[in-house]
Parts: C-alpha cells; sequence; structure tokens
C-alpha cells in the first residue's frame, strides 16, 4: 500500500523536472532477524547466541552494568581508568601476553566504557570463537590492575581530557547535558583535569569490584562458529564467575527550560549549537513515532532541517538531530557546526522548521518515504555483526518487550501524520528549549539575545 | 567518555556522516609522460602461484561494456540488501594548481541534479526508498554508493545512469555548494585541533609532486574561484563510462541485474580521457625533519611518514604484513615500544592510505604512524623510540611467532575491510582492483599474497623502505595563544 503510494511521489519528483521517471521498486523484500539462542547461567550470566553471516567472523561482547553513571560527583572518567586497567594484564598474563593472544585470535581486545554499560568486546576470526570466549572471561573475571600502570594511565586520560576539551562539539555537549541533567551523571560528559590527578588504583578496581559479576552481565556471540561447542566453552569458562552486589544508580531529573549558553572561543570561524530538550526513552509507546518524526525533521540528509540550513543556505556541512536515550530518560537534539556570522540565522532557521512540523502534518508521500527510510535502516542495522549485537543491548538494556525488534518494522509502518503532528507538540517545544552556543562572543553574543537572555558560560 | 558524536581525532575526509563530501580536481594540465604504474598483475602472478586460493573467496562476474563501462557483479545474499557503487578514475590529487579543492567540491555537484532528477531527488530517491548513500573523494578515485534494499536496485541502477549521462547544475546550486564545502573544511581543518592531522598535513610536506603535495580540501579562495564551466569541463572530461566501474553486491538475481545494466548503461557514450598527469615522487634519499604551528590545539602531536613501495610489487604485500607487525593492535611493536613499555603516548595511529585501506588506492602513497604526545617528551625522543621499534625488522628477520600473528591480524582485518558500512567494503575493494589492476578478481588474490610474505622479504622490504631517509618527520607544536 504504501509503495504505491510512494511510487506516485517519485513520479511527481519527477515530473516536475524532467522527462523520464525512476522505475518504482519492487515489492519489499522479505526480512526475518536472524535467529537467536539465549539461556542463563546458574550464576545469573545472560548468554545470547546468533549464529549469523558469510564472513569467517565473531563478535563476542561482555556487557555489564556498570559505566560513567555509576561515578561519584567528584570521579567523572574514574571508569575510563578503570576501562584501560582491565586492559593491563591478568592474574596469569601480563598486557602484552593478553594483547598478543587477541591479535591471535584475529582480534584486540577493547574495554569500551559507556554512560550505562561497559563491555569487552573482540572480533575474532570465526574458527577461533571458543578461545576469544575464554579470553574475556579471563580477563572478567581476573584483572590485575597493576599499580605500576596507573601514572601512565592517569596522564593518557589527562591528555585525551585535554584533547577533548580543545574542540567545540565536546564542549558543547558538556554544556548542553548539565543543563538538562544537571549533576547527575549524564550531566557530567567530560572529565574534570583536577579529579583525575585524584584517581587511585583502589578507586578504579573497587568500581569494577562492586559492579562486575555474572549476574550483571550479559555475554552476546554473534557470527560463525559451532553453537554447541561454543556454549560449552561459555559454561566452562564464566560459570564459576561470581556476582557483584552493585549500588542502585541516582534517578535522572532531566530539566526541560528556555535558556541561553554561551561558551566563548574568540576567533573560532564556526559556532558549535546545541538545542534540544528532554524527550522520551525507548519505553515509551510515543518513542517510534518520534523516531520517524526526528528523521523526517532533521535526521538525515534529506530531512527538513538539513534541507534548508545546508542544501538551501549553505550554512553548515553536517547538521544533525539525534534522539539521545538512557534508561528511562532520553534527550532531542539538533547539532551542527555553522559559519559564525550565520550562527542565528541557522538557530532561526531550526526553530522556523521545528514549528512549521508542530503547525501542519506532513504530507503523505514525505511521511511514507520516511517511513520507509526508518524500516530500511532497521533491516542494514540488523545485517551485520557489530549491529546484530548493538540492537540486542540496547533491547536488554533499556528492559524492552522480547519482540520489540520483531515488530519494529510494523510499528513505523504505522506512524500517521497526525502522530508526528502529536508527537512533535507534545515533545519538541522550541519554547522549552536549551539553547548552547560554543563561538565568537563579539561576533555571535548580540544576535543571540532574540532566542533569551544569554548567560556566558566561563570554560573548564 | 559520552559525547554524542565519537569525534575521533583521526578523523579521515569527513564524509562519513553526511552525504555528499566532495573534493573535485579539475582536468588535469597533463604533465609529461606518465610512466605507467607497474602492473599489479604481472607482479602478484611474479609474487604467488597463479593457483592460489583464499580461504574466503569472493564471487566475482566481471565484464565490459561497449562503451568502455567496467561491471562487476558479486553476490551475497546474507540479507536483503544490496550496494550500487560508482568509481571514477579521478582522485583527488589531480586538480588545477588555481582550483585545489576542486575534485571534492565536484563531488558534492553530483547530487545537485541531473538530467531526469533535480537537486535532492538523487538522495531522496536512495533515503525515502530505505538505503542509505554517500559520496567520497580519495587519493585516485572518486565514488557514488548506495546500500538499498534489494528491491530498489532497479531504481537506483537507473539513477546513477541518470548522472553518469549528464549533469544539470545552476550556479545557484554551485554557489550554495561552495558555501557547504567552505563549512566542511572549517569544521573538519580551520576550526579544529589537530584538523587535517595527519592526513591532509603530512602528504604537503613529504611529498615534492605537486599533485600529491597539494591542499586536497582547498584554499577557500580557489573554493570560490570555481565556474559551472569549471564543473562542465570536469564533468566532460573524467566522468565517462569507460573512466569508470560499475559494482553491484549483496542480495540481486543475476539473470535480471546485466539486462538492467545493459538498459540504462549501454547508451551512455564513451570519450577521450586524458591521461593521468605524472604523479611520481622523486626517490628520497635524506631524512626530512618539518614542524607546523596549531594554534587551536592543547599537545604537541607526530608523525612519521614513509614512501610506499608500487602497488602490487612484493614489497608492497610486504608492507601490508609489516603494518599488522608495526602499528595495527596493542600487540603491535609500535604499541608496545611507545604505549605500554614507555608511556610516551597512549596509542598509535597509522599504516597506509590513511583515507582508505592499504588496497584501495594506486599510488604513489605514505606509510605514517603517529601519535599524540605530551610537551614534557621531544619529538627527537618519540622518534628514537619508533626507532627502537623498527629498526629490528631492518636488522634481521622476524621469528615465526610474529609473522603468523601478523598473518592472522591481516586476514582478519581483510575480511573487516570487506565487511565496511553493510558489506559496502567489498563494492571498494572490487572496483578498486577492476580500476587499477583492471582485474576485480585480484581480490582474491589478497589472502594468498598476505600469506606468501616472507621473514627475508619483510627484513629486505624494511631496509629499503623504511630507512630513515626515506622518511619525513612532522613534529605538530600547539601553538594557542592562550
Amino acid at each position: 500500500m504504501s509503495r504505491t503510494v510512494l511510487a506516485v511521489a517519485l513520479l511527481a519528483t519527477g515530473l516536475a523536472t524532467a522527462a523520464e521517471t525512476p522505475p518504482a521498486p519492487g515489492p519489499t523484500p522479505p526480512f526475518e532477524l536472524p535467529a537467536t539462542t539465549a539461556f542463563t547461567l546458574k550464576n545469573g550470566l545472560k548468554v545470547t547466541l546468533v549464529p549469523y553471516g558469510a564472513v569467517p567472523k565473531t563478535d563476542v561482547s561482555l556487557a555489564l552494568q556498570l559505566g560513567n553513571a555509576d561515578e561519584a560527583a567528584n570521579q567523572t572518567g574514574l571508569a575510563d581508568l578503570m576501562g584501560k586497567l582491565l586492559l593491563q594484564g591478568t592474574t596469569k598474563r601480563s598486557a602484552v601476553q593478553v594483547a598478543e593472544a587477541a591479535a591471535g585470535l584475529g582480534g584486540e581486545l577493547q574495554a569500551n566504557v559507556r554512560s550505562d554499560q561497559t563491555s569487552l568486546d573482540i572480533e575474532c576470526l570465526g574458527d577461533s570463537t571458543v578461545d576469544a570466549i575464554r579470553l574475556v572471561a579471563e580477563v572478567a573475571r581476573t584483572p590485575a590492575f597493576p599499580t605500576a600502570e596507573l601514572a601512565r594511565l592517569r596522564g593518557d586520560l589527562q591528555r585525551e581530557v585535554a584533547i577533548e576539551r580543545s574542540q567545540q562539539q565536546p564542549l558543547a555537549e558538556e554544556l548542553f547535558f548539565r543543563a538538562i541533567y544537571g549533576n547527575h551523571p549524564y550531566g557530567r560528559v567530560l572529565p574534570v583535569a583536577a579529579e583525575v590527578d585524584r584517581f587511585t588504583l583502589e578507586q578504579a578496581k573497587a568500581l569494577w569490584t562492586r559492579f562486575a559479576g555474572a549476574n550483571r552481565a550479559h555475554l552476546y556471540v554473534v557470527g560463525r562458529f559451532d553453537p554447541a561447542a561454543v556454549r560449552a566453552a561459555v559454561e566452562e569458562a564464566f560459570g564459576g564467575w561470581g556476582k557483584a552486589k552493585g549500588t542502585p544508580r541516582p534517578k535522572p531529573a532531566p530539566r526541560a527550560a528556555r535558556k541561553v549558553l554561551l561558551l566563548d572561543r574568540p576567533d573560532a570561524v564556526q559556532s558549535t549549537v546545541r538545542l534540544g530538550l528532554p524527550a522520551i526513552s525507548p519505553t515509551s509507546p510515543d518513542y517510534i513515532p518520534l523516531v520517524v518524526t526526528d528523521v523526517l525533521l532533521g535526521g538525515i540528509f534529506s530531512s527538513r532541517i538539513t534541507t534548508n540550513i545546508r542544501e538551501k543556505h549553505g550554512y553548515t556541512y553536517s547538521p544533525r538531530s539525534v534522539i539521545a536515550v538512557h534508561p528511562g530518560v532520553g534527550t532531542w537534539v539538533e547539532t551542527a557546526d555553522v559559519t559564525t556570522k550565520d550562527t542565528a540565522a541557522a538557530v532561526r532557521e531550526i526553530v522556523n522548521e521545528i514549528e512549521r512540523l508542530r503547525k501542519e502534518p506532513p504530507g503523505d508521500e514525505e511521511l511514507a518515504g520516511v517511513r520507509k527510510y526508518v524500516a530500511g535502516n532497521f533491516v542494514l542495522r540488523n545485517s551485520t555483526r557489530a549491529g546484530i549485537v548493538i540492537q540486542l543491548r540496547f533491547v536488554d538494556l533499556h528492559g524492552l518487550p522480547a519482540n520489540w525488534l520483531r515488530t519494529y518494522v510494523q510499528r513505523v509502518e504505522a506512524v500517521t501524520p497526525a502522530d508526528v503532528t502529536r508527537v512533535m507538540r507534545k515533545y519538541i517545544d522550541p519554547q522549552r528549549m536549551t539553547l548552547v552556543v560554543v563561538g565568537d562572543r563579539k561576533v555571535v553574543g548580540d544576535s543571540l539575545k532574540q532566542f533569551g537572555p544569554v548567560k556566558v558560560e566561563a570554560s573548564r | 567518555m559520552r559525547t554524542l558524536a565519537c569525534l575521533s581525532l583521526a578523523l579521515a575526509l569527513g564524509c562519513a556522516h553526511s552525504p555528499p563530501p566532495a573534493q573535485a580536481p579539475s582536468p588535469p594540465p597533463p604533465v609529461a609522460a606518465p610512466t605507467p604504474p607497474p602492473s599489479a598483475d604481472a607482479a602478484a602472478a611474479r609474487f604467488i602461484p597463479p593457483d592460489a586460493k583464499p580461504a574466503f573467496e569472493i564471487p566475482v562476474d566481471a565484464y565490459t561494456l561497449a562503451n568502455g563501462l567496467k561491471v562487476v557483479l558479486s553476490r551475497d545474499t546474507t540479507a536483503p540488501i544490496v550496494t550500487v557503487a560508482v568509481y571514477y578514475h579521478i582522485g583527488l590529487r589531480i586538480e588545477p594548481r588555481n582550483r585545489t579543492g576542486f575534485a571534492h567540491l565536484f563531488e558534492h555537484m553530483m547530487f545537485q541534479g541531473s538530467e531526469n532528477l533535480g537537486k535532492l531527488a538523487f538522495i531522496q530517491l536512495v533515503q525515502r526508498n530505505g538505503g542509505i548513500l554517500n559520496g567520497s573523494t580519495r587519493f585516485d578515485f572518486t565514488n557514488y554508493f548506495e546500500v538499498i534494499p534489494s528491491n530498489v536496485l532497479d531504481t537506483v541502477l537507473w539513477a546513477e545512469a541518470d548522472r553518469m549521462r549528464g549533469l544539470k547544475v545552476t550556479q545557484e546550486n554551485l554557489t550554495n555548494q561552495q558555501g557547504v564545502v567552505k563549512s566542511e573544511v572549517r569544521v573538519n581543518v580551520l576550526n579544529r585541533p589537530y584538523g587535517g592531522w595527519p592526513w591532509l598535513t603530512v602528504p604537503q610536506l613529504a611529498n615534492k609532486n605537486w599533485y600529491n603535495a597539494h591542499n586536497f580540501y582547498g584554499d577557500l579562495t580557489d573554493l570560490d574561484a570555481a565556474t559551472l564551466q569549471d564543473v562542465e569541463k570536469f564533468f566532460k572530461t573524467y566522468y565517462a563510462p569507460n573512466n569508470a566501474v560499475l559494482v553491484v553486491s549483496g542480495s540481486f538475481d543475476p539473470a535480471q541485474v546485466k539486462p538492467l545494466v545493459s538498459r540504462y548503461f549501454d547508451s551512455i557514450p564513451r570519450a577521450d580521457v586524458p591521461p593521468i598527469p605524472d604523479l611520481t615522487e622523486p626517490p628520497q634519499t635524506e631524512e626530512q625533519w618539518k614542524a607546523v604551528d596549531d594554534k587551536l590545539a592543547q599537545r604537541p602531536a607526530l608523525a612519521v611518514a614513509y614512501h610506499m613501495p608500487p602497488r602490487g610489487s612484493p614489497e608492497f604485500w610486504a608492507m601490508a604484513l609489516i603494518q599488522q607487525i608495526l602499528v595495527a593492535g596493542p600487540d603491535s611493536r609500535l604499541y608496545q615500544e611507545l604505549v605500554q613499555k614507555r608511556g610516551l603516548t597512549g596509542e598509535v595511529g597509522g599504516g597506509a592510505n590513511l583515507l582508505g585501506n592499504q588496497f584501495n588506492y594506486q599510488g604513489p602513497m605514505l606509510w605514517m604512524a603517529y601519535v599524540f604526545h605530551d610537551a614534557s617528551h621531544n619529538p627527537k625522543e618519540i622518534v628514537s623510540a619508533m626507532d627502537a621499534a623498527i629498526e629490528p625488522l631492518r636488522q634481521a628477520p622476524v621469528d615465526a611467532a610474529t609473522l603468523e600473528r601478523a598473518r592472522v591480524k591481516a586476514r582478519s582485518a581483510y575480511y573487516a575491510d570487506l565487511e565496511t558500512m553493510f558489506g559496502f567494503g567489498r563494492a571498494d575493494l572490487l572496483a578498486a582492483h577492476a580500476l587499477f589492476d583492471g582485474d576485480a578478481g585480484a581480490v582474491n588474490r589478497i589472502e594468498p599474497s598476505l600469506l606468501a610474505v616472507t621473514p627475508e622479504l619483510i627484513q629486505r622490504t624494511a631496509q629499503e623502505w623504511l630507512r630513515p631517509t626515506n622518511r619525513t618527520v612532522v613534529a605538530l607544536q600547539p601553538a594557542g595563544g592562550k
């Protein structure tokens, strides 16, 4: 049904400019999510196996309920230091031995620390899957946390922080999320040098010990492997892993407020802009309509905001709107780096596009195309090993129902123009948005006053 | 850390996120008689037994249309998606001297309207049918590709043919994209600490031939100077079927795809494409040290860049293994020496062709290693540590365990290349081998060629190509006023 509508839309586009029209797409091919096998070990470790793909490789990912969100107020970045320390060897093997073992499997072991989760990840050759699982288990269960490496790794973290803080985009995000989440860990985006200096080995180790255990972990194995051998290896390697207590996280209380925050970067040739507000998390029934709406508004190249500020006005190169979520909460934010002199004009155009979509529903054809993009993109995201891991982790992190992925496309296809208007009016209200600009104050400062009283922020 | 976008410091030409970045060269004032690049076919034939088979073999059905368009089909039905990729044999090196950045700017123009599709219509056609798309300008080619649901193949082949047949670009659209590209240069280079480091900065300092040593992203005044005439001339000169390859890889019906390709592409006329100008770099005989200032940077950085052996030579394959041994991953020798042992930095980046991978360029090329470090360590100290990792490769053959690990990593990395961006990577390698070697099937010789590299060849290659006198050291100094 929607295909017919789309073909008509394309025909119209073609007729407007030209003699020949594109051939209409055929019927959408059937897409089945790859089959998964899930089981739980006695100690609580959840395991999901997904035999998948043609290329002889496997992704192994051990995801833990442990992240930057578990850092204390004066410990921003401690989890990042912990992640670095995890790769410094085990009680049985040195760092170089671990690195060489991983390389011998065709992979590289990584400790990826995120806000809500930390994962130990390795992408290996398929016939090395069992050994990769053993290696991940060894690092998870018996990390050495060697004192000798602390000063070096703290120095590395300091350097990374200094480099992050020399870029406008991370600074803009720090301001934006602090405005939304306050002093909740979700509002503390970048570590602070003086705090990093005081991190101790004991603190990093304690973070790991408190939060890392079988009952707080989920192992994903996706790729080309022998499921029976892998299951046996998982039971053997992880069966004896103990549990961890954890600590409940502080509950985030996102705040919407009309604010204009400016961080001065004298002589910057571009301004980094963030404009957004708290929205919803994936558990909300409005989440899928909001995802579709976001794509139409600013999420992709052919979206309204991008068409306007890039293709019409040439203010910017890669603007994009994003729904950034944590369990239970989320934000919608438009991101752009715009030519300094055009800063206020670009913000004005972004607001105009938001207001237009709040007033009038999108046309059927435009929305049908966007639904198709979201559905097609879902197929792409579930067609690679790494993509499959990310999708499964997302469902588990947010505690979504088991059929969430399976029903995703049909829920996307059900989004109507009226839904778009409804979620725009309910969630994407420019009157409640925080505007962050990192740029040249002497050029942009006055022009931002049209959006509200400008608060000039000090750099940290 | 938790920033929204993962801001990689090793940012390559910023094409990945947002659609059309482009850097377009204008018609090359062809220089003197170019030496043809060494034939990879011949070199590969010398290097590996002709019947050598890869562990993972890619199906390749390659043929050429009467108008010279190379067509490569490679089926993979893992998922109901298909990649369409059109590669034009014109890269960012070759542009007129007063039009730096034109090759890339031109790439943007390929999204601004063709005979039957107005501005934005191409992008909408792909995105609103469930696909993704991009274009990118690289050293030796410019590509345009889509990853789409398999039912949209017919539509997208038609659209790619439409813009190969002719563009319809207005002054308004050109002016708009000049603004967009200048924004791109600002966000990726001018307003960013380490902007263009090292991928854009280092070739300008290490190379001597202007084609390899100019600002590929473009001076803003040159970008502003581009005219519609430049666009038309460039298109007519390089965007001909006989200067291109079309790859279709993924889920498709083999019986249907060939008639479709014929229907849309057969009637596009060939053109006289000028010879590639002389791109050769003079042999380097003295080590060079260069310094650059970065007013936004907070920490120093350092890169070393060695000229690479020619594509397809035995030494080229040896360098692919050397890359694994020296710089790929935390087991690599540079990582172990600089990070784990001496604590000079937290990571070491590098390899051949930072705008792609080891296989998708024609050359000349640099092989680099680079680090970000603290001001408490000076460039000489960093280079001395690098030499401690590199020199042993020149002194003696590598041990068996090191070689075996390098082979496993190289295979695994090659598979990862194939899988890049939902399988687009497979189309990319097929296109590169079709363009540069005249044989898309040469992809299936990558694995055996990597495995054929011996410790002796590695040592010989390191002796010749990892000579200090074959390298340029570039030290980046923070020069902020505050």
